[in-house]
């Protein structure tokens, strides 16, 4: 049986580093935008009219045979603190955690595929994969679209497509991204450069690194920009394609490091994973920064141990809000990283 | 160093993204970067996107017009309202801002023009209309390049497909 608490207990299926390319792409998401025809986008509605919408989407989730073992939770029922986790989880997004009327979001087993009704549109269905898949995931969230829509009359029009609350998603709805770790580039100096070759492409780069250095961290979404114009297939295919070249040139790059740099990066490694398994204090930045030297580290075949399917894990739950589940109601911030030293230590038990 | 995004709490993260090919940087609290960080969603930055663009097509935001434009007959929304919040109130709003809408398209996506899926129900005939102004095209470059041949196929093809759909597309096929 899967229910919310089986679902908390466990990590993401997509993080377990088994699928393409997995040293240097994490995951890949491929998500729909989708709205019912005749209905007021969740924007505007009454909340009535959001009620009958969630009812209407839940009813034909119910009967698609692709998700037949999911959770559904309405959103009203779901505290603050589970909301934060579902948003670290990728299972809805930070807006979506405020209030809103009719909302309700949908798990599937391992939360490979996933949807939330009445967010921006009235739903946005989603598929994650481990490692580089962009084709696939797409192939898989198609599949399930294609049943829903046997019980959903669309928004469509044949000259604009599916028609979405917002024009940047109009056409396909269709957004396509890959969560990489570009540690070599951002230990080569080379980052900022990549990325912007990156967005020359009609790409958008999204990145998150910690306090102090840019070449630390080093993990970036990298994801379609337009949706019109384009069949879904070649907006999933040109992102698996630039993808591609960026996990090879990345090869390049840690190459290079290690050519040219070796004992520094067994030095950066090693202190790495002795501050993780003997830290008493630490802040997510601090891990985020120092797993990804670990992650760096067992790619390049450095360590063994931890292995990448842990390490990614590890980025998900020291978040805030998974700590917040284990250490009760509004801790401060230094509880929080004590709490946070402890799991990351018990983690990684055994290593030393 | 304060957060730049709550400008309460301490920045203890830098968040970095790429903005038409240059890296901006925000220092952020933990909870702001949580929000925004690895787990965070494209969407909240499609709101700002589409407010620029719009500055953009009409010569600078500040221009303010008297007029609010149009308003959707279905939902209620004008187009002032649009500019403002960057979303549209419903499906109907497309065609009642269609004017304004078709530059911005453009100006977002590079195109005005679905070439995508379609629903697999295809209710109302978009799959076979999509497919009928695809071959219309297709003719036009025929008789461009003088492939009669070519082009005397495809106009039979649309006749037939027009009449598949019940007649509800009477343009002229020889555009
Ligand atoms: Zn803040
Ligand atoms: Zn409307």
């Amino acid at each position: 049986m899967w229910t919310l608490e089986t679902m908390m207990s466990e990590a993401a299926g997509w993080l377990d580093a088994s699928g393409p390319e997995p040293d240097v792409v994490l995951s890949t998401r491929v998500r729909l935008a989708r709205n019912l025809s005749g209905e007021t986008f969740p924007c505007c509605s009454s909340d009535e009219e959001a009620e009958r919408v969630r009812e209407r989407v839940l009813s034909a989730v119910s009967s698609c045979n692709y998700l037949t073992n999911v959770l559904v939770l309405r959103m009203e029922d779901v505290d603050a603190v589970t909301r934060r986790v579902l948003v670290e989880r990728h299972l809805i997004s930070a807006a979506f955690a405020e209030d809103g009327a009719g909302r309700a979001v949908v798990a599937g087993e391992g939360e490979l595929v996933s949807a939330m009704v009445n967010e921006e549109d009235h739903l946005r269905l989603q598929c994650i994969r481990s490692g580089l898949s962009p084709v696939d995931a797409w192939r898989m969230v198609e599949r399930i679209d294609s049943e829903l829509e046997r019980n959903l009359h669309y928004a469509f029009s044949s000259d604009w497509g599916y028609l979405t609350a917002c024009p940047t998603n109009v056409g396909t709805g269709i957004r396509v991204s890959v969560l990489t770790h570009l540690a070599g580039f951002s230990r080569t100096g080379r980052i900022a450069q990549v990325l912007k070759s990156i967005s020359k492409l009609g790409l958008s780069v999204r990145g998150f690194y910690g306090e102090g250095s840019a070449a630390q961290g080093g993990f970036f979404q990298i994801s379609n920009q337009t949706t019109l114009g384009q069949s879904e297939e070649d907006i999933a295919n040109t992102v698996e394609r630039v993808a591609g070249q960026l996990v090879n040139l990345e090869h390049e790059a840690r190459s290079e490091l290690t050519r040219t740099d070796e004992h520094r990066l067994e030095d950066e490694v090693w202190r790495a994973r002795g501050i993780l398994a003997n830290a008493r204090m630490i802040t997510s930045a601090e891990v985020m920064d120092l797993a990804s030297s670990l992650r760096l580290g067992v790619a390049l075949g450095i360590i063994d141990a931890p292995g990448l399917a842990a390490l990614n894990r590890l980025l998900v739950v020291t978040q805030p809000g998974h700590l917040g589940r284990t250490c009760g109601e509004t801790p401060s911030a230094r509880e929080r990283d004590v709490a946070r030293a402890d799991l990351v230590r018990r983690s990684l038990a055994g290593l030393n | 160093m304060k957060c730049e995004r709550c400008g309460s709490r301490t920045a203890t993260v830098r968040y970095a993204e790429v903005v038409d090919g240059s890296l901006t940087t925000w220092h952020l609290c933990e909870e702001c970067a949580s929000e925004r960080g690895v787990t965070g969603s494209l969407t909240s930055l499609a709101g700002p996107l589409v407010n620029i663009l719009m500055g953009l097509l009409e010569g600078g935001g500040g221009a303010a017009s008297v007029d609010s434009g149009p308003t959707c007959p279905r939902c209620g929304l004008t187009y002032e309202a649009f500019r403002r919040a960057g979303r549209l109130g419903c499906g109907t709003c497309y065609e009642a801002f269609a004017s304004q809408l078709k530059p911005l398209l453009r100006r977002i996506h590079g195109s005005t023009d679905h070439t995508g899926g379609v629903p697999s129900t295809d209710e109302g005939g978009h799959f076979r209309r999509k497919e009928i102004s695809k071959l219309k095209r297709e003719l036009t470059r025929a008789v461009a390049a003088e492939d009669y041949e070519r082009a005397a196929e495809l106009r039979d093809t649309v006749r037939a497909r027009e009449r598949e759909l019940g007649g509800t597309e009477t343009g002229d096929v020889d555009a």
